[in-house]
């Protein structure tokens, strides 16, 4: 009986030019956002590798030079030197020998690898760089290029195939089933149909199965199109995995809305009311609320100004090189057994700046953190918050399935504070101990390897958004199933 | 067949039914005359179970309407003021749509059989209907009712608006039915078709049903002036049970 009315349904549908138009109007936009989110993507892995190139490409340039000296030294014989700091260009060993010279003026970029799924949905990706500079510089430094002033602004962003999904999918879903009983009861077929042995929540629910199928046919179809068309790691399981991940969460998203029309359809109204009421749903869910969570996160817990971080930093090295000799007998005090031999009170400006960057570190690093847990506080209340909608669930889902989630980049920086220190280190000590950098050495310069997160950390924390949503959709669900008892089909 | 016993029922504060009871017999044509508003649709719509009773009961072949709503939908045939029907599918579509809901289904010869039976005209039928007149609307809706094979027929004013040739082919369609064996209950003010097609003519008047004729037994003349009696009669219960039978 059901299939009757489905298969019916679906082919009004397909007979309906409005249908078919905004069909193509959905294929188009997903085209567009496919293509759009790629460029996105496109361009953080070209500046990465432009970054990285010209990094490694100085560094390289300084073990060719002491390729070249050590070649000089082995011909001419004599000793394979350390350069002091500030020596002249032309003679002597080269720059290259010097760590601290190569630690300070070079740095190693590092990359955060997008997820096979990254074009999907940009997420923050625009302002919190998927790769980092790190180098002997504080660790402020490693996110300088980020933009740290956006506020946690889940409302803006590219026109990727999440927005797509959060704010176009539910205008297409109401378009096609705002009116979904009260058409047929304007029109007068209703009646006609229920003269027949069909129960009214046969009929609704047949007619919402029609739509949802049509509907979810279409975004599988056009999906598995713009994962092929994005063709990033498409041999990989994990990709497999997250577009898995993605099609459940379209799905409960989708569904949301298909009972929302269910909803307003079952308290009698006209179309044009129906129609009304759940446009004003959708810009309650999708535009405004967002934007008052938004606000309220930064309202609450506004971050420090990225000036205020930038001017303390400045004022801790007037500070340091005001003081610089008690600081460096501070320093000094602190790593005695680097004090070069027979020239404690050498004036090295290599190690002085190192101890400024010391201090500045020191000074700066608890403002840093303080910015970074403000950001993490304005993250955590819209994590709290999202219950309230169905579209920033659906945000922070697809953010977490496309690993452009602020946990994940979290999970990098942690990474590269790691690294920074373990980088710093090695030419530090090398340079204290004033031991001339070797070509062979470059080789042993310490290497970065991105550790992605278990997938079962990135699916646990799915579960509220997802777990949330279909909360939700029971809701929306029972809610007309229950009340469809009442539903007058004639008035008289 | 169709069989009210005690029905009732109120919108808020109105009392739209009180207390209704009457029978329909395969075969008959029983035409529910009054004016509007004196319960007829309110009838028709309870025995679709489209509204609920406030007490009494609607049996369609002895089930309770509001008992076994699809069990009774399946012997019954609706066709109201204005058959509406889908206007971007053809008559054949429409008639195959409806056919399947009620449970049937019919190779495509046999529905144009039926629309044929019904004086659907041949280049009609595969048109969408949505460029249909009344009339031709009217014919698909019998041809619906005929295919669905339904026990019993309820009418909604089925006529109204139509043109002479129209409401009288539309007439020549009922007999055809009523020769088979289905009650029909049919809801109208064209008093001369209650007369000439009708075999039982029921008088309502707000909310009751205040008398019942033999077509067999009363001329035009008759029929006209009972009904304006019971128009025109002051008290609201003054008529109430009395006439002829």
């Amino acid at each position: 009986m059901k299939r009757i009315i489905i298969s019916h349904e679906a082919r009004q549908l397909f007979r309906s030019g409005a249908f078919r138009a905004l069909l193509l109007m959905v294929a188009g936009a997903v085209a567009f956002a496919a293509w759009s989110g790629q460029r996105s993507i496109d361009r953080q892995v070209e500046g990465a590798n432009a970054a990285i190139a010209f990094e490694d490409g100085r560094r390289g340039k300084m073990r060719a030079d002491t390729e070249q000296y050590q070649a000089q030294v082995a011909a001419e014989g004599g000793e394979y030197q350390f350069a002091s700091a500030q020596h002249a260009p032309g003679a002597g060993p080269p720059q290259g020998t010097n760590a601290g010279v190569v630690g300070s003026t070079t740095a190693k970029y590092l990359r955060m690898p997008p997820t096979g799924l990254a074009p999907f949905s940009i997420g923050q990706s625009d302002i919190q760089l998927s790769y980092v500079p790190v180098s002997m510089n504080p660790t402020m430094y490693i996110t300088k290029d980020n933009e740290l002033e956006n506020p946690v602004n889940l409302m803006t962003g590219s026109f990727d195939i999440a927005f797509v999904v959060i704010f176009l999918l539910p205008i297409f879903i109401l378009a096609i089933s705002y009116d979904l009983l009260s058409s047929e009861k304007e029109r007068g077929t209703l009646a006609m149909i229920l003269a027949h042995p069909i129960s009214l929540r046969e009929l609704m629910a047949s007619k919402i199965i029609a739509r949802a199928g049509v509907l979810l046919a279409g975004v599988l179809v056009l999906g598995i199109v713009a994962l092929l068309a994005v063709g990033t790691n498409l041999n990989l399981a994990d990709t497999w995995a997250r577009f898995s991940l993605w099609m459940a969460a379209t799905l409960l998203y989708a569904l949301f809305w298909f009972a929302m029309s269910v909803l307003v359809n079952v308290y009698g109204k006209n179309s044009a009311a129906n129609g009304i009421a759940l446009a004003g749903t959708w810009l309650a869910l999708v535009v405004v609320v967002p934007t008052l969570v938004s606000l309220l996160a930064t309202t609450l817990y506004p971050a420090p100004s990225r000036m205020e971080l930038t001017t303390a930093a400045r004022q801790a090295q007037t500070e340091a090189e005001s003081t610089y000799m008690a600081r460096l007998s501070e320093y000094y005090y602190d790593h005695l057994e680097f004090v070069p031999e027979g020239d404690e009170r050498a004036m090295d400006f290599l190690t002085v700046a190192m101890a400024n960057r010391n201090a500045i570190e020191k000074a700066v690093r608890p403002l840093y953190d303080g910015f970074q847990s403000q950001l993490n506080l304005q993250e955590s209340l819209v994590q709290r918050f999202q219950f309230i909608s169905p579209a920033i669930m659906m945000q922070l889902a697809l953010n977490e399935i496309s690993g452009t989630s602020a946990d994940r980049y979290e999970h990098f920086l942690n990474q590269a504070y790691d690294f920074r220190v373990e980088w710093s280190e090695f030419f530090t000590v090398k340079f204290l101990q004033r031991a001339p950098l070797r070509p062979q050495d470059y080789d042993q310069l310490p290497a970065f390897e991105y550790r992605e997160e278990p997938f079962a950390t990135v699916l646990m924390r799915l579960v509220p958004s997802l777990l949330g949503m279909l909360v939700l959709l029971t809701g929306a669900i029972l809610i007309p199933f229950l009340r469809l008892r009442r539903y007058q089909v004639a008035t008289s | 067949m169709l069989q009210a016993t005690d029905l009732r029922k109120s919108y808020g504060d109105t009392e739209a039914l009180k207390g209704l009871d009457m029978t329909v017999e395969g075969g008959d044509i029983y035409c529910l005359l009054g004016a509007n508003g004196a319960g007829k649709t309110t009838t028709i719509s309870l025995f679709l179970n489209f509204i609920q009773p406030d007490g009494g009961t609607a049996t369609v072949c002895g089930l309770d309407v509001t008992e076994q709503p699809l069990e009774t939908k399946k012997l019954l045939a609706y066709i109201p003021e204005q058959v509406m029907l889908y206007g971007n599918l053809t008559a054949l579509e429409n008639l195959r749509y409806f056919s399947q809901l009620g449970g049937h289904d019919y190779s495509p010869e046999e529905y144009r059989d039926f629309l044929r039976r019904v004086g659907l005209e041949e280049e009609a039928v595969d048109r969408r209907v949505k460029t249909y007149s009344k009339g031709m609307r009217q014919k698909v809706g019998v041809a619906i009712a005929l295919a669905k094979q339904a026990r019993a027929l309820l009418l909604d004013e089925p006529t109204a608006g139509l043109d002479p040739k129209a409401s009288n082919e539309f007439s020549e369609l009922l007999l055809k039915l009523k020769s088979d064996g289905a009650a029909i209950l049919m809801a109208t003010h064209d008093l001369f078709r209650a007369k000439e097609t009708g075999t039982r003519i029921g008088i309502m008047k707000e909310g009751r049903l205040v008398d019942e004729l033999s077509t067999g037994e009363v001329t035009h003349a008759d029929v006209e002036k009972i009904y304006l009696q019971h128009m025109h009669a002051g008290g609201h219960y003054a008529q109430d049970g009395a006439g002829s039978a």
